[in-house]
Formats: structure tokens, sequence, C-alpha cells
């Protein structure tokens, strides 16, 4: 029976319903009460409504399960969720077995919550919700599962992913799109179709939130990308509010019209959405009824996405950022091992402002959990960055977490031509979605000639093939070996690359530094090879983008290629400024002045020797770059605890106390801070260098408590602590207070902070302090937070009330600075 | 670009910020006006007093006796929410863990952006309703005095509000994206100079953060 609808599609123009909401509303619904409930209360209503479309001409009716989840029905409720999923399956299969035609759709919409990390829902437990729906309607005998309404892909992923991985039946799936052609969580038309699709949904498209005229650009462009089925259950219009009544601004016939229209521009499945009634189905059934079925094409597209766009992978190189990788870099290795995610961040920013399409994520170090690893870390960037990751490991664990979590489709770097690794990757390929990078070599190793790479290439191409995967979803590297071993080297891979392009019609990608190891002026040789690899088609390009030369390369090949039209790329990039070639857009508006700001008259208070502005001076203007350069200039003539204990210690203890008057403000402290914190860089730099280190004073936990996602006061509290040499351990927001406490246990922490924004989040501080008196007897606890007074604090037990950041650096200092202070001397003594 | 909210937001109060803040708050804003999308949704409901000192609203009712003042004279309210979108909070996220200075400035930036689109709709709605002879109370949101946040997944729920503008709640009642507000607008037959506004009818009169125009 289910997969009758697919074969249905395949032949002629398919009918969805149309709204039930308005419908339940009319026959007495009342505001605030669940829709869902009416399942049980009210089958016989329900079963007339499903008839009703059926009657109108529709193929298939949507159960009334829109919001049926955990979430508005909790175990112990007044209703049963299982039953009532079971019943709306019931109701609906009741009406199609009385008019003797018809399919069942299961439907899921969104779970009206927001996901993590800015919302309070965790991905897993958004899929668990999911398939406890799925599993009792496809227990109760729905044909497909219909996901729809979704304004946020990863929410949609959720939902698919619950739906593939707890029952056979097709999934189809719709998200609502503005006029701009945007989800509300900012992803547009392309991005979407690239997850969706690369989930396997068997038909998807768009409802809800536009009527059928504003939905014409979106069908257009849905269109334009598409490979499957597209399905549109449009409003019934753009509603306005008349007398207290949602009226349209069409009426059904005006519906059924410009719907004939989207039939005719190549829309396979038509029904309605909000306010849409039988006769509006009725009257588009019969203009639609009898019309051609003309599927989409195959786009044979290959496309990565971000939650917010896609990235073609075509004619026009993609730059793969290669930077988040701890190979030979000391720094990333100890960033890893402290999960020091702001210095991993740092490096995808970066390379996003030089010009990166996409952000290679590679965290394998041999004593992490590179599972456990690779999932914080991809979670992280793709919170703050919005561009396609490619995920690198050759731990197929940690692959599948992040695929799993991920927000888009994802390149995944690599699979290659062993049986081994082909068997481990392509199932997880075809079960998330995602490109894959597949390198020429197998059991036999390397290929010495073109032709053997050519040969694996095909045998990949074949498995993939036989798991479900297109051609399109691979990116064959050809593999550069180093030319100063193999003078021929850079010959067999450009040979490679023009083949995989003309004979077998592939899409192709190399790791381009490789080939000048042990060579000197490695980045001559690199962009030269760029440079030739660009000309013989090469179509993505894994590279440091923050290296001038190589993307030189790529703007000039560009130019010279005819994909930058009218040279504008490569004129934005070097004209006027020779050689400059630093964009960078987000962080260049993000500097401060250099030399702006009122004087603190600081440098009157410390003496800076002959300097114009001493360091000091700099931490208190807040000027991040000059402290930074100035902290390199006096380490050629001091000593590291010399500069930080007269200079810098000094200069924070002055803008720490001017805050606390009133003469300085939040913006300026936090400025200070991080131009001290750029100095503490780089003296902590010389100081590793020398194998020395700058002893902590000791151990602070911070944490937002649980079910409040506001943790900027915490962050601010953070970098001050941190300034004041305290190793701080950072648990987030929305934290347990299990956590709080093993963490506190683990670590004998003597000070734990935690904030709280709202009322209705004090309670879970206060739990949090409960637990930590019974458990870690020893802790000092301070509070802070919008709602907290001095008197509230002391009431819900904690030692102290923290009105702003400096006041939680004081009661830091008062519990562990002072008594621990003379190790910044200790610290000298052992240099 | 409102310059002067975004300062008292930051606890200015009515010092006069450095050249070098001044700055940073205006590349806030415009990095900020490039980035969030703004959106609201609002719907005209009925107003009624069963007694018992209750608010009525179809949708809910609410024993706020702040609330109940300011909706002295009224017939219906407005039920109204706009938010900044993902794209708001996403920004404020990653300059959290890049550049804290430049995170406390863009959430203030974008709580005075927030009051401002509101104060524009609000403004709209005002004019509108003028027109049919109806007066239009200032705007009174759940967490102003004694108005419960237990009121918002009604009120969201009537304006549909998650699936319209994305606005959705955490189990503790936090509105997320966390750049959005929700408020009642009461609508009266009768002009009247209503005193009772959001942040001056906070009993904490020496709250840095008060407006005092």
């Amino acid at each position: 029976m289910s997969a009758d609808i697919l074969k249905e599609i395949r032949r002629r123009k398919v009918f969805f319903d149309g709204g039930m909401g308005s419908l339940l509303q009319a026959k007495g619904l009342k505001a605030g009460e669940l829709p869902e409930t009416w399942n049980l209360l009210h089958p016989e209503i329900i079963k007339k409504i499903h008839r009703d479309y059926l009657e109108a001409g529709c193929d298939i009716v949507t159960t009334n399960t829109f919001g049926a989840n955990r979430l508005k029905y909790p175990a112990g409720g007044a209703f049963s969720l299982e039953d009532m999923v079971k019943a709306a399956v019931a109701n609906a299969r009741e009406a199609v077995r009385e008019k003797g035609r018809g399919y069942v759709a299961l439907d899921l919409g969104p779970t009206g919550k927001l996901l993590k990390p800015l919302g309070d829902l965790d991905f897993d437990d958004a899929c668990r919700i999911y398939r406890e729906v799925v599993t009792a309607g496809s227990r109760a005998g729905a044909d497909l599962v219909l996901v729809e309404t979704m304004s946020d892909g990863y929410e949609a992923k959720a939902a698919i992913l619950a739906a593939k991985e707890s029952c056979s039946l097709p999934v189809f799936a719709t998200m609502v799109f503005d006029q701009k052609g945007k989800l509300l969580t900012g992803g547009d038309v392309e991005s979407a179709v690239a997850l969706l699709e690369g989930l396997g949904v068997d038909a998807l498209g768009v409802n809800c939130g536009l009527g059928p005229v504003q939905m014409k650009e979106i069908v257009k462009e849905l269109l334009r990308y598409v490979s499957v089925p597209v399905i549109v259950n449009p409003n019934a219009g753009l509603p306005r509010s008349q007398d207290g009544r949602t009226v349209y601004d069409i009426d059904e016939e005006g519906f059924a019209a410009v719907m004939e229209e989207i039939a005719d521009m190549g829309a396979n499945v038509l029904g309605g959405c909000c306010g849409t009634t039988p006769d509006h189905i009725r009257r588009l059934t019969e203009r639609c009824w009898d019309k051609e079925q003309v599927l989409p094409e195959r786009k044979n597209r290959t496309v990565v996405s971000s939650y917010t766009h896609g990235v073609v992978i075509g004619r026009d190189p993609v730059i793969i950022g290669e930077r988040i990788n701890p190979t030979g870099k000391s720094r990333f290795k100890q960033a890893l091992r402290d999960h020091n995610l702001e210095y991993i961040l740092q490096e995808g920013v970066t390379q996003q402002d030089h010009g990166a399409h996409v952000l290679d994520v590679n965290v394998g170090l041999p004593e992490i959990d590179e599972p456990r690893m690779m999932e914080e870390v991809v979670k992280e960037l793709q919170s703050v960055i919005d561009l396609p990751l490619q995920i690198d490991t050759s731990d197929t664990k940690a692959m599948e977490r992040a695929m799993r979590i991920y927000n888009g489709k994802p390149l995944i770097n690599s699979v290659n031509g062993k049986e081994e690794s082909m068997r481990e990757v392509f199932p997880l390929v075809k079960h998330y979605g995602g490109v894959v990078v597949a390198l020429a070599l197998d059991e036999g190793g390397i290929p010495e000639t073109a032709e053997g790479r050519i040969r694996i290439a095909r045998k990949i191409y074949a498995t993939a093939a036989e798991y479900g995967i297109g051609k399109e979803d691979i990116l064959i590297d050809g593999l550069c070996l180093t030319v100063s071993s193999d003078s021929r080297g850079a010959l067999t891979t450009l040979e490679t690359l023009r083949r995989v392009r003309d004979e077998l019609g592939g899409k192709t990608i190399l790791g381009v530094s490789n080939i000048s190891f042990g060579l000197p002026q490695r980045e001559l040789i690199n962009s030269t090879f760029f440079t030739m690899a660009m000309a013989d088609g090469l179509n993505a390009a894994i590279i440091n983008p923050n290296s001038q030369v190589m993307m030189q390369s790529y703007y000039s090949f560009r130019a010279l290629a005819d994909l930058d039209g009218q040279c504008g790329d490569y004129i934005r990039m070097y004209g006027g400024q020779a050689g400059s070639g630093d964009p960078a857009p987000g962080q260049g508006s993000a500097k401060a002045g250099t030399d702006r700001g009122a004087g603190t008259g600081f440098g009157q208070i410390v003496p800076s020797g002959s300097r114009q502005m001493g360091l000091g001076d700099c931490i208190c203007r807040g000027l991040k770059e000059r402290a930074h350069e100035t902290a390199k200039t006096l380490l050629e003539e001091r000593e590291a605890l010399d500069i930080i204990n007269n200079e810098m210690i000094p200069a924070l203890d002055y803008v720490g106390k001017e805050f606390e008057k009133g003469t300085l403000f939040l913006p300026q402290l936090l400025m200070s801070a991080e131009a001290a914190k750029a100095a503490f860089q780089v003296i902590k730099d010389q100081m590793a260098e020398k194998g020395q280190s700058r002893e902590k004073k000791g151990i602070v936990i911070l944490a937002t408590v649980k079910g409040d996602i506001h943790d900027i006061g915490k962050n601010i509290v953070k970098v001050l602590l941190e300034n004041y040499s305290y190793e701080v351990v950072d648990l987030g927001k929305d934290v347990p207070p299990e956590k709080i406490v093993k963490e506190t246990v683990e670590r004998k922490a003597p000070l734990v902070g935690l904030s709280a924004l709202m009322t209705t989040t004090v309670p879970s501080m206060e739990e949090t302090i409960v637990r930590l008196r019974e458990y870690a007897p020893w802790v000092k606890v301070m509070v802070g937070g919008a709602v907290l007074t001095e008197k509230y604090a002391r009431t819900i037990g904690a030692d102290r009330y923290c009105r702003d950041a400096m006041a939680s650096v004081n009661y830091a200092e008062s519990v562990i600075g002072k008594k621990n202070l003379p190790q910044y001397e200790k610290g000298e003594g052992t240099a | 670009m409102n310059i002067k909210e975004t300062l008292r937001y930051l606890g200015y109060g009515r010092s006069q910020a450095d050249e070098q803040t001044l700055h940073l708050a205006e590349s806030c804003w415009r990095e900020l006006e490039e980035t969030a999308v703004k959106r609201c949704c609002f719907r005209e409901y009925p107003l009624s007093f069963p007694g018992g000192g209750v608010a009525d609203m179809g949708c809910f009712q609410t024993g706020s006796k702040d609330l109940l003042k300011n909706l002295k004279d009224c017939q219906a309210v407005i039920l109204f929410a706009a938010t900044l979108g993902v794209q708001a909070d996403s920004l404020i996220r990653r300059y959290s863990l890049l550049r804290m200075s430049r995170a406390v400035v863009l959430q203030a930036a974008a709580a005075a952006m927030l009051e401002d689109y509101c104060d524009q709709v609000n403004e709209e709605l005002r004019r509108e309703y003028q027109e049919k002879g109806l007066f239009l109370r200032p705007r009174f949101s759940p967490g102003y005095g004694d108005f419960s946040l237990e009121c918002q997944p009604a009120l969201l729920g009537a304006l549909e509000a998650g699936k319209r503008i994305g606005i959705t709640l955490t189990d503790t009642l936090l509105m997320a994206p966390s750049k959005s507000v929700t408020a009642v607008i009461g609508v009266s037959l009768a002009e009247r100079n209503c005193t009772v506004k959001g942040c001056e009818s906070c009993g904490r009169v020496d709250c840095v953060y008060r407006r005092n125009d």
C-alpha cells in the first residue's frame, strides 16, 4: 500500500488535503484547547473532515497529529500520546476505507521548541520525541510520514531521521519559507533541498506561511534544484484580521487558479494548509486532476550545505580551509586537550574572513576521545560559523557522530577504494546525506599511474551506486605525492584530474600542499601547482586560505578562466591596495580603533619608562593589538613576571577600581580584559618556549543553571577571572545540578559561580546550592543574575551575591587568590 | 541607530561614553542591522473582567494587578509578539566566544533595536486604531510588575508565534530566540494618559537600567 503512493506520483498529479485547525475551530474547538485530543473525544468529527477531503478529490489525508508529541502530552497526563496517535491514524484509515481509496499520511509538525544551542531542546531528544510518534503511527497503519511546517532544517532533520530509523514508510517533508525564500532560521531554498535530498526523502516541498501567489517564486527556485517530486501546500492566501475573524486575500476559486499555474510549473503533489477547506481542494482537483505529471529531472548537482546556504562544487573551484587540524600545531593540540573551543573557533573565523567556502574539521589526537571531541567541535562551529563543514576523520564512530548532529549536508573526508573503507563509510553517507571525498587508492596502495587511479575511481563509483549514492556525491581525490621524491608526481595527479572530468564526468578534490613537502619556499610550488590543477579542472581544494599567495592564485585563475564576471572579485580583492589581500570583513569591523579612546590618565599612575604608551596604558585603554605588540617589545628587555606584576596587574586593578567607582563601564572593562589577554598570550608563548608556565591561582567552576539559556553574564565573569589567573572551568548554560556537583567534587574546586537570569530559573540555582552543600561542603558559592539581590541570594543559601563581574573577581581573590598569591614568585623561582 | 538606549542598557546611566565605546556601539548597530531579521505578529481579542480582580482575554486569564491597572476602561486587547530572530542570538553567541566586549554591546544594541521595532509597530497600530476612534494603551509585557510569565504559553499559542515568527519557550518559560518580546496592548474607547508602562511600573526605583525621560 505505502509504496503505491510513490508509483501513483510517478503516474499522475497527486493531491493532499487542506487545513484542519480552522475546520475544528468552526466545529467548536476552543482557543487553547489541544486539537489532537479530538481524535479521542470527537472521532466522528475528525473522520468526517477526512471524508470531506476525500470526497473533494484528495488522495492523501493527513492525520490530526500536528502537535502530538511528548512535550505537549507528557506521560501521566490526561491523554495517552500513543492512544491519541493510534486513534488519529484509525480515524483517517476509517475514512479511506469508507471512501474506498486514499492514503494516510502520519503528520509530524514542529516540536514547538528551538534546538540547542540557541534553544533548550537537544538534537537527540528531538529525534526521540519524533520516533515515539512514528512508531505508534506506523504500527497503527499509516501509509507515509509527512514532516511539515518546518522552519528549521535542523528540526526537520531530527524528524526525518526518526522516521527513517523507526519505520520503512516513504517520508515526505515540506518547509516554511518566507517571501524572501528563507526559513525562519535563515536557511535558503538551496540549502533546504541539499539537506532533505541528502537525508533521502521521497518528496519535498513547501507549505504554510504564504498563499499560493507568494509561493510561486519559491516553487520556481525549488524546481531549479530538486530531483525528487515537489509538494506545494500553501495557506488559503495572505491572512488579515477582520472583526476578530481571519480572512484571506483570495477566495477558493482564486486559490485553485493559482494552484493550477503552480501545477503547470511542475509541482507534482498539491494541496492546502491553513485556512483551506474541502471546497478549496475540490476546485483544485477539478482543475488539475488530468494534467500531465512531469517529474523533476535528476539535477546531478554536487552541493554541500550549512544551516544557511549551499555551496555548489562545480567548475568554479571551492576553497576548503585546512587549518582546523592539530597536525604539527602544538597550540592547537593544547587547545583540544583543554577543550579551548575559542581557539578553534578563531581558526574557523579567520579562514572564513580570508575567503574559505568550507571548513575542514580534524580533531584527531591519540590521547583524546575523538568521537566526543568531534561532536563537540562540530556543534560549536556550526552554531557560530555559517560555512559548510568537512568532517575529516578516519574514525568512523567520530564520523557518524558528527554526521548525525551536523546541521546541513556535510562534506566527508574520506573513503577510499578499499572494500572495508567503502563498507563502513557508504552506509553513513546514504543514511545521513553528504558529499564524500574518495581517495584513489585501495588495498594495492596508491597507483603510480593516472590509469591506475582512474580504475580505482571507477570501482568507487560502482560500489557507491550499489549503496544508492550517485556520482554527484563523490569527489575523487587524485592524490598528490611530493614532487621532491617523484618528479612525475604532479603530472600524474593532473592527468588524473583531467581524466576524472573528461572520461568519468566526475568531480575532483585535492589536498594541495602535500606536493611541496621537503622543498624550500613551499608556497611557491603550492600556488603554482594549485593554478595548474585548477586549469586541469580541479573542483575543490583543501588549502590554507590565510596564505596570500594561494588566494592570489585562486582569484587570478578565476579572473582568467571566465569565472569572475568583469573580474569583479579580483578587483575587489586587489584593486587599489596592491598585495594587501586581507579582507577580514567579520573581524575588520570588530577591531577597536588603534589609537582612539579618551586617556585614562593611567600613564601618570604607573610609570612606563620612556615609552610613549606603556603596556599598562594599552590595557587601560583596551587596545588589544597594541597591547600584544607592546608586550612583545617589553619581553625583549624584561622578565615575564616583572611585566605581569608591575605593568599588567596594576593596570587591571586600576580598571577594576574605576569600574567599581562608576567612571568606567562594562565595554571598557572588557576591552581592557581582552587587551590584557592578548598580552598574556605573548608572555605565555615565550614562557612555553622556555619550558615555563604561569601558575594558576586555583579552579573556579562557572555555570548558568539548568533551565536558563542566558549566559552572557557568566561569560563576562569568565573573561575577567581568566585574566586574574584563575583556571576557569566553564560548564556552559542550562547545566543540570548533578553535572555542577560532579565537576566540583572531581576537581576539588574551592569556588563555584552560578548565574540565572529569571525568577523561573532561580529555583534550579537553589537546588544546585543544596546539592553542593551536601556533596562538596568545602565549596564557596557566588551567584549573580538580573533578578537576584543580596537578600534573595542569602535566602537560597549562596555565600556571596555578586552584583557585577568585578564583584566576582574580588570574591575569588578573597576566597582563593590572596592566599595563593605567592605562586607568582614561585613561578619566577622555578624559571 | 539608537545609541542612547544602547548605552543605558550597558549601565551608563547619565554618564558620557568615551569615543571608543561610541564607535563600538555604532559598529555593533550596523552589524546587527545587516543580520537581525525582525518579525512580528499580533491579533485582537475581546477583553472582559469577570470579577475577582481577573482580566479575561479569551485565550487566557490573569490576576495581575499591574496589568489590570493598565487595562482600565479597555474593551479589547491586542496580543503582540516580536523578535529579532535566531540570527541576532547567533551573532551575540559568536562574539561571546570571540570578543566579549563586542558581545555585550551587541546584546545591548539588540535590546534597544527590539524596543524600537516594537515602538514602531505599536505606533502604526495606534494610528490604525485611532482612525476607528479607538485608543491604545502602552504595551505591557509578561514579566513586568506582577504580570507573570506563566501566561506565556497561552499568549504565544494564541498568536501561533512559534509557527509564524519562530518564538519558542524553554521549559522555564524563557523565550528563544532571546531577543523577543510579547505584550498585551489595551484597546479602549476612552483616551487616557496611561502611566502604567513597562520599565516605570517596576518597584525597583534604584535600578541602574531604569528609564528616566
